[in-house]
């Protein structure tokens, strides 16, 4: 990762008795997209909104490609773009006016080959001469998206960018924001569909009621907390599990015509789990399994799951107690 | 492209939201500039005609003169006002604010573009409604400099007035509370379509406590070369009462007064 382009040390936001922002600190190297999960209310744009602006901090210290923004609060924005989460157009001025201004806040002078292309990559070009009020809300966000970066930013702030937009034009925006990054910009993502976070998401920070609850490599943190779930449907009815299998973590379901088991760290791998039960000749008909999601580790850190310790291999099998996860799945 | 990464002053950025509320309001003119100018038309024709039948002369000036100042005042302050309180306003409802705040945009781009803005629709407005009076009484200007000077200030003034009340306001009634219960008042009874040396006292006296009525003064000392009260202490007064609404305004953007969570 290259060198850090935003630093976020013990930033407090508070909104009169509620803590918004708790003792924040977190690093976005250049780069990288960074995606900032959450449930509702957790601080996610409180946070984009201090760094970009829109809110005032009540303590910490924000530095943008290494500026203290209490000692320069504008120089630094002119490399920043901003997606906000609400919708918001000015009606006056047509699609490609909004962007002649943008790029005049910012500093650049008309022009109008940069409007173009950003028009286009935003499948807007069509609408340059409308009027933005007359733009459907699929529109009006890819407006807001197309705003952000038509200046060419260095760090972009997505809140939410594709909330309202259909599918395909999702998976087109996904396919621009690489684009982006390739580029070498550095993009901090907010998002409800964690389809798009684990799409794109190198890095993963997870935020609760104003505390950043972690903070890793998207792959490792899957890798680590994930889970790989594994279902074997049996042909006939199963009285019981083996000892080691039982001591590796797999449940029998109360019929006997499906086992479960929960890939874990610390446990056996499903292979392992496979090959013990063709071993024991137990009458397979169907195998599914279904591999870890940023979903499943989001949910899992945000309640605060104790992670269920297990043996490293079957060899080391001891009776581990079913935990509340075996028994979340068992109950599927 | 033009390289943008600098500090100081973000000129381009000032000059694009200078253009953009230009724009907005030349974007409605038959609200924003035909529509005050015909109010103040009839203000003139209906004062000028009527009461001028009667009143003659005031100050050796005939009346359907002596009320061009006023009126060309009244069409700026107006304006200049209402150009700046919407749009901010507007800006504020709209989330479109957003745009600003996140932008390399100080307060004092924000602050000059905005009061840039206001000081055109007033001078449109205050420029045709001399224009028309002119079509009536013929053009009169003694004191062109003097002149400048006050429908500079006079603009600038009503544009910081307006930006601070949208800066405040959270609601529409809100908005319009300075424009009905503060300045209509105070501009009617400014001297428009009096002079303020002709009333007993102690109204004469309170009087010179009213903004406005040194700013029609002076607007009256420049275009037709009387006055009642001095110019210069007009001008002082009025420039001092600019810098503390600057200062104000610089200060409230400055901490994010009502734009910043």
């Amino acid at each position: 990762m290259g060198d850090t382009v935003l630093e976020v040390r013990d930033l407090v936001k508070r909104f009169g008795s509620l803590i918004a922002l708790d003792g924040v600190n977190l690093d976005i190297h250049a780069g990288e997209i960074f995606a900032l999960l959450g449930p509702n209310g957790a601080g996610k744009t409180t946070l984009i909104s201090t760094v970009c602006g829109l809110a005032r901090k009540t303590s910490g210290t924000l530095k943008l490609f290494g500026i203290d923004l209490d000692v320069d609060p504008v120089t630094p924005r002119y490399q920043v773009g901003l997606v906000p989460q609400e919708i918001n157009f000015d009606p006056f001025f047509t699609v490609a006016e909004s962007l002649y201004i943008q790029l005049g806040f910012y500093g650049k002078r008309k022009d109008p080959a940069r409007v173009t292309e950003v028009l286009a990559a935003l499948s807007l070009e069509s609408k340059a001469g409308s009027l933005t009020r007359a733009l459907s809300g699929g529109m009006k966000r890819r407006l807001l998206i197309a705003k952000a970066l038509v200046h060419r930013p260095r760090l972009v702030f997505l809140d939410e960018p594709t909330a309202g937009v259909d599918v395909e034009l999702r998976r087109d925006l996904w396919a621009y924001v690489r684009k982006l990054q390739t580029a070498g910009t550095t993009i901090i993502l907010t998002t409800h569909y964690l389809e798009e976070a684990e799409e794109l998401a190198d890095r993963v920070g997870i935020i609760n009621d104003g505390k950043v609850l972690l903070v890793e490599e998207k792959n490792a943190l899957i890798r680590r907390l994930g889970e790989k779930k594994l279902q074997i449907r049996f042909r006939s009815k199963v009285t019981a599990l083996s000892e080691k299998l039982r001591g590796a973590g797999a449940i029998l379901a109360e019929d006997g015509h499906r086992m479960d088991y929960v890939e874990r760290p610390g446990r056996p791998s499903i292979g392992e789990i496979l090959r013990l039960v063709y071993a024991e000749q137990l009458p397979v008909e169907d195998i599914e399994t279904r591999r870890a999601r940023l979903e499943d580790v989001l949910l899992m850190v945000l309640r605060g799951r104790p992670r269920l310790e297990a043996p490293a291999s079957l060899d080391e099998a001891i009776p581990v107690a079913a935990g509340a996860l075996d028994v979340a799945f068992r109950d599927k | 492209m033009e390289s943008a990464a600098r500090p100081g002053l973000n000129v381009i950025g000032m000059r694009t939201l200078l253009a953009k509320e230009v724009r907005r309001f030349l974007r409605v003119p038959g609200q924003t500039v035909l529509s005050p100018l015909v109010s103040t038309i009839l203000y003139f024709l209906v004062f000028g005609y009527s009461l001028g039948g009667r009143v003659h002369q005031v100050a050796g000036i005939p009346y359907i003169s002596f009320i061009v100042p006023g009126l060309v005042f009244l069409g700026m302050a107006n304006n200049s006002f209402l150009n700046t309180s919407s749009s901010l306003f507007i800006t504020k409802i709209q989330g479109t604010v957003v745009d600003l705040l996140a932008a390399p945009l100080g307060p004092a781009e924000i602050l000059f573009g905005f009061i840039g803005g206001g000081m055109v629709r007033g001078l449109t407005v205050g420029l045709l409604t001399w224009a028309a009076a002119a079509l009536f009484t013929g053009f009169k200007l003694t004191h062109a400099l003097p002149t400048l000077g006050f429908l500079i200030v006079v603009t600038y003034v009503f544009s910081v007035l307006g930006f601070l009340a949208a800066l405040w306001a959270e609601k529409f009634e809100q908005i319009n509370f300075f424009p009905t219960f503060v300045m209509l008042p105070l501009t009617f009874l400014g001297g428009i379509f009096y002079s303020v040396s002709s009333l007993p006292e102690p109204w004469h006296t309170v009087s010179l406590f009213n903004p406005m009525v040194y700013m029609v003064e002076g607007l009256r000392y420049g275009m037709l070369g009387a006055s009642s009260l001095s110019p210069a202490v007009g001008g002082t007064i009025l420039v001092v009462v600019a810098l503390v609404a600057t200062g104000v305004a610089f200060a409230a953007l400055r901490t994010g007064y009502k734009l910043k969570s």
